[in-house]
């Protein structure tokens, strides 16, 4: 064991009371149950069965102890997360998602990754406009209220950074699903399409393009083709039934459906119609791909078929030792809904078809599952999803062979979880 | 005597007539105002520094004096000659920084309005324990903490429906048509064509000025970048290198670019502060860094900005990824006994070990 208790502290408590657990456990037969209850000898009576606990006898808090509810206090570790080095300040930084703590599709709200240019604005919703301008019939402005009269729409999208995994395009770096796929959330938008806006306005024929602009510090701006803003764009004011959160966008953003996070512009406040891209920056200097011979791509819009398995992971050991175990993940793609996962457990060698729950929608995370009897023995754990475009997951050597070393963005490549025979997980490639 | 040691004899008189006066400063209002200044300066807890030092327990803290912290010659003078920090020597120095202390690195311009000062003031009193004590006698008026707000039904405004006026365009006859002055406000858009470059004029050597004032402090005085922010210059023949460094010059493709985004969102912390002659000056003078122009003379213009291109520009193009070998729809892809003999790693992220757990390694591959 190389693990030094002393660096996890960040971590899970389950996390730190299994590595003590798994410190004193013979052949690998981790056993500290979770929630760090030690292990009972057999023919034991367990003390949570057979001692009267606090809650089993007094009254609890009465209906209004929280307005707004919260999480049980036992769930405090379950937080974004950030990792300092990556960027200059946390005003303009990113946080990740704990997708290891998460099931089924859904991200919660205050779960949703982080990513601002200027800080989070804090914008008045009665004095939020939008405006669409240039290349229309008759520029308006509206209100939050007059946007909220148009009909709407209820979509589940995925938004992925396009940045996501791009700190492990060089190779294997951060230890955890948090930290190499957590800039990845998956809500439920209700919303006006951006088509229905446009055609208030009337675009005109030589309307091409659309810049879309943020309210906040940093005028964030992105150029979208009008093919894309006339298809399935939403102009989005709830996220999973309730009102944006202020470091989503509130009062309003973009949903770009399928494309690269950095367009889904937060405190929407403007649309331009033009017939050329503005190249902006994040559009030129940022969010272009170079590739070996040293030219770029640009405008590499959609988020390609990817997957990951987020239990086990670094931050969420298999604590239970050998027996039935369930390995679990989230697998996605721009160009629509999940066809297919596959899992390994041995570095890509041979794979097994995982199980896919709950609802297959496009352009939306799926959630699949894999269940098998783990002997202890250790394993290298992969999944790979397929699309229903017939697109297949690669692996981080075929996207390197293609775009070679300094891309950063778009890395949609195969996860390799080293599980080790105590439980633990580490990030590591194969051959 | 200097100049210093008057204020901070004057504070003793002061002092009494500000604590009397707490409640008209507005602490909750300052927190926003100080978000001008958090781009450089942290306050709170675990504050640490920045750009600028952290501004706990300012109140009281001798200018220049923060233990490591550079401060600039002028700002350590100005504490060796009895500079402290308080509320009027705040006041003064919020307004003016480069007037108050001269030769102070903060790039600051200042805080207009006296309201703004004195609440961004109330604001770092609540992070400095004497001030606080200074301030406690008059007991703000602030709603308390945790309560629920009183609920109320919602009110119809009281003009009847039937009046409303319907606009006719579009189909659902939403919204209002936008004035020209409303989008003349928010269209300040820049393209490559030069389509939305404001009426102005800026020289190289203008720009150098703007620059060091409100540049150089995140991106360095030849725009090499201090810490992560940005590099803005240099990297030319560096994008086929093992650490591409992508700048100005050596990357971007377009010089509207600069101008559009200078304009729009910097300086970092102050955006929108900078008027089109500034803006034109200040990419002027990035393009002399970059080698781009080389006249000190030359003057960028609406007139004169299409005579400018960057060099990088024709090495950009479209998405192609579908043409990679990978991106091949509908193989089916190995399922047994695929590779070569078992896995065995190559790769450890352990080894690297930058995954945060409190210390401050880092690792590579920055965002930005």
């Amino acid at each position: 064991m190389s693990q030094q208790p002393e660096k996890d502290k960040n971590f899970v408590p389950s996390r730190r009371s299994f590595l003590q657990g798994g410190l004193t456990a013979a052949g690998g037969a981790a056993v500290a149950a979770i929630g760090g209850g030690a292990a009972l000898a057999a023919g034991t009576p367990d003390p949570a069965i057979t001692e009267l606990k606090d809650w089993n006898q007094y009254s609890g808090p009465g209906v209004d102890a929280a307005p707004y509810g919260v999480p049980s206090p036992f769930e405090a570790h379950v937080v974004r997360r950030d990792v300092p080095w990556l960027t200059a300040d946390p005003i303009s930084s990113i946080n990740f998602t704990p997708l290891h703590e998460l099931d089924g599709i859904i991200t919660p709200n205050g779960l949703c990754f982080e990513r601002h240019h200027s800080g989070v604005a804090e914008v008045d919703p009665a004095e939020h406009r939008l405006m669409i301008n240039g290349l229309v019939d008759k520029p308006l402005v509206f209100t939050m209220q007059d946007l909220m009269r148009f009909p709407r729409e209820n979509r589940v999208y995925f938004l992925e950074c396009a940045a996501n995994s791009g700190m492990e395009w060089r190779g294997a770096q951060l230890n955890g699903c948090q930290f190499t796929h957590g800039m990845l959330h998956n809500v439920m938008y209700t919303g006006v399409r951006l088509r229905t806006l446009l055609e208030e306005a009337g675009v005109k024929p030589s309307g091409k393009w659309i810049l879309a602009e943020g309210a906040d510090a940093s005028g964030m701006g992105r150029s979208i083709p009008i093919e894309k803003a006339l298809d399935d764009c939403l102009v989005a004011f709830k996220m999973n039934g309730e009102a944006l959160r202020p470091e989503q966008g509130y009062p309003v953003r973009l949903c770009v459906p399928g494309w690269e996070g950095n367009m889904w512009v937060k405190w929407l406040r403007r649309i331009e119609v033009g017939d050329k891209p503005w190249q902006l920056r994040e559009e030129t200097s940022k969010y272009t791909d170079l590739m070996p011979d040293g030219r770029a791509r640009r405008f590499t819009w959609a988020m390609d078929v990817k997957s990951v398995i987020t239990n086990p992971s670094p931050q969420a050991p298999i604590t239970h030792g050998r027996g039935h175990t369930i390995i679990t993940g989230v697998a996605w793609s721009g160009h629509g809904k999940i066809k297919r996962v596959d899992v390994s457990i041995d570095g890509g060698r041979n794979w097994q078809h995982a199980r896919i729950d709950g609802p297959s929608l496009s352009r939306s995370l799926h959630r699949f599952y894999y269940e098998f009897n783990w002997d202890g023995s250790p394993l290298y754990l992969q999944s790979r999803a397929i699309d229903e475009h017939g697109y297949v997951q690669p692996t981080k050597n075929a996207l390197r062979a293609a775009r070679g070393d300094n891309s950063i963005y778009h890395n949609n490549g195969i996860q390799t979880w080293y599980l080790k025979s105590n439980g633990e997980a580490e990030n590591v490639e194969v051959s | 005597m200097s100049k210093f040691l008057k204020f901070t004899a004057s504070i003793v008189l002061l002092g009494a007539a500000w604590a009397s006066n707490a409640g008209a400063q507005d602490a909750d209002a300052g927190e926003k105002v100080f978000r001008k200044c958090a781009a450089c300066h942290a306050v709170g807890d675990g504050a640490k520094n920045k750009v600028g030092p952290e501004l706990n327990e300012i109140f009281g803290r001798i200018a220049g004096s923060h233990e490591n912290f550079k401060y600039s010659n002028a700002m350590v003078k100005a504490g060796e000659e009895g500079l402290v920090w308080d509320h009027d020597s705040l006041t003064q120095y919020l307004a003016k920084p480069r007037d108050f202390v001269k030769g102070t690195r903060m790039a600051f311009a200042g805080l207009k309005k006296d309201d703004e000062i004195a609440n961004v003031i109330a604001y770092l009193a609540t992070f400095s324990a004497s001030a606080e004590q200074a301030a406690a006698e008059p007991a703000p008026t602030a709603a308390e903490g945790g309560e629920t707000a009183p609920v109320e039904a919602a009110e119809a405004p009281a003009t009847n429906a039937a009046d409303a006026v319907i606009p006719e365009h579009g189909i659902y006859h939403l919204g209002r048509e936008a004035l020209p002055e409303e989008v003349a406000a928010w269209d300040i858009d820049v393209r490559p064509d030069g389509v939305g470059l404001p009426v102005g004029s800026g020289t190289v050597a203008d720009g150098g000025v703007l620059y060091d004032e409100n540049c150089a402090v995140c991106h360095g005085v030849f725009g090499e970048g201090e810490g992560r922010w940005p590099v803005l210059a240099g990297g030319y023949d560096t994008l086929t290198a093992d650490r591409p460094v992508k700048t100005i010059g050596s990357y971007w493709p377009f010089a509207s670019t600069i101008f559009d985004y200078v304009h729009r969102a910097m300086p970092f912390g102050n955006a929108r502060s900078l008027d089109a002659d500034q803006t034109y000056a200040i990419t002027a003078y990035l393009l002399y860094l970059n080698d781009i122009v080389t006249d000190e003379d030359f003057e960028l213009s609406n007139e004169t900005f299409s005579e400018v291109s960057l060099p990088n520009e024709e090495n950009f193009y479209p998405d192609d990824r579908l043409e990679e070998a990978n991106f091949a729809t509908n193989v089916e892809p190995c399922m047994e006994n695929c590779g070569d003999g078992p896995a065995e790693i190559v790769m450890r992220a352990r080894i690297l070990d930058v995954t945060p757990d409190g210390d401050d390694e880092s690792g590579a591959g920055g965002i930005d």
